[in-house]
């Protein structure tokens, strides 16, 4: 197999908990098919960044890198990076990601561990993405149109308004809450309408869907879509019509294509 | 026409080359195979950095926020009865559109601040250029 320069430099292979000592340790992106070729230039996770390579095993690989095992990761750097390592291949190949923070001791155990033993099972997945990739649609509302629309809506916000208006702000305290509260739950009602409305747009053309939830407060819509590269342009025509129709409410943006992190399979509990 | 709220050039969608970090983040954390589940022996623990941009969207500080939010349009309707040459420069900064503009870009720099900063910005521009790591190869 491809053996790395570093790959073994000090490892201490003893199992079990966390005492082993590695100079460098190997982080795990996802899995691709076994057929794809490595590209050096790309630019992983760490810093500086780390050097993206591949790990065969028959007919599925692991795009993977060799980090320091004592440099903790998170950085917006080290998000970016996974996400671009990944999201940057989706177009030419099927790519299952794994979650972020992968890391295992080295070049070898990817390939006898990870890949090795799960062939089949990720050869399949690949197929069922060949092709595909996810994209999101993420709206966000216009907070003055909405805030508007809500008053249209709802004579009680005004009434709130209108005992709060030109008094202190610590009298208002818990009028203030519940008016915010009352905006909140109504923010969430339109919200679960407009994501319903999206989810179901995408539906009809047999894209399959997995709704987000919200992260921000003025969020709106969070649909993450699985879609054939070749319908790209359906996917896209649909949502401008959906973006259209909310004349101004909200600002709709379209993600992808990108790895489809929220169709793979749910955690198995392997004892 | 719908458009004139929009900011974007081409219409109501806003297709952006590549999303911000906080899009990264609501994109990848916590999705994605769990390698536990596959590895164990060789499994290392590494230490991550703590990652939450999310608010909670139900909580006294966003009500508190909606109902300042839902205030200001108080404010903002008694400054239309103000003099005409606050009228007349108004318009010449574009009017209703600059103002849709405004909120749109405060809110970015709301959930910028969030999440430290504008490092989002130059990891996009350095994305349309990167090589892909991984191509298919020709058979």
């Amino acid at each position: 197999m491809a053996q790395s320069e570093t790959a073994t430099a000090g490892v201490d292979a003893t199992q079990g908990g966390g005492s082993t000592r590695a100079e460098t340790v190997v982080y795990v992106y996802g899995v691709v098919p076994g057929d794809v070729a490595e590209n050096a230039a790309a630019k992983g996770v760490g810093d500086p960044p780390s050097r993206v390579a591949l790990v065969r095993s028959g007919k599925v690989a692991a795009l993977v890198g060799e980090i320091p095992a004592d440099a903790p990761l998170g950085t917006p750097e080290d998000l970016t990076a996974h996400a671009r390592v990944l999201d940057s291949a989706v177009t030419e190949v099927p790519v299952m990601p794994l979650r972020f923070g992968a890391v295992v001791t080295t070049i070898d155990a990817v390939e006898q561990e990870l890949l090795a033993p799960n062939a089949d099972a990720f050869a399949g997945l690949l197929r069922d993405l060949e092709g595909r990739a996810q994209f999101i649609l993420r709206g966000r509302y216009v907070e003055d149109a909405m805030l508007r629309e809500l008053m249209k809506e709802d004579a009680q916000i005004e009434e709130l308004r209108e005992q709060i208006r030109g008094k202190p702000e610590d009298a208002t305290r818990d009028a203030r809450i519940a008016l915010g509260e009352r905006i909140g739950q109504a923010v969430q009602v339109k919200r679960d309408a407009d994501t319903h409305a999206v989810a179901r747009a995408l539906d009809t053309l047999g894209f399959p869907v997995v709704t987000g939830e919200a992260t921000h407060e003025w969020d709106a819509v969070n649909v993450a879509c699985l879609v054939e590269l070749s319908r790209e342009d359906e996917l896209r025509q649909a949502a401008s019509r959906f973006a259209e129709k909310q004349e101004g409410r909200i600002n709709l943006r379209l993600l992808g294509p990108m790895a489809a992190y929220d169709f793979v399979p749910a955690p198995q509990n392997a004892g | 026409m719908t458009m004139q709220s929009s900011s974007a050039a081409g219409g109501a969608l806003d297709r952006p080359n590549a999303g911000t970090l906080a899009d990264v983040i609501d994109t990848i954390l916590d999705k994605g195979l769990v390698i536990d589940a596959f590895v164990r022996v060789s499994l290392v623990g590494i230490e991550l950095l703590t990652i939450d941009a999310r608010i909670v969207v139900a909580s006294v500080d966003t009500y508190l926020r909606f109902a300042e939010a839902v205030n200001r349009l108080d404010l903002e309707a008694t400054g239309q009865h103000k003099g005409l040459p606050d009228l007349v420069e108004g318009m010449e900064e574009g009017g209703a559109k600059k103002k849709t503009k405004g909120a749109i870009e405060a809110a970015g720099d709301k959930l910028g601040d969030m999440i430290g900063g504008d490092e989002d910005e130059e990891e996009s521009e350095d994305e349309e250029d990167e090589p892909q790591p991984a191509r298919r190869r020709r058979r």
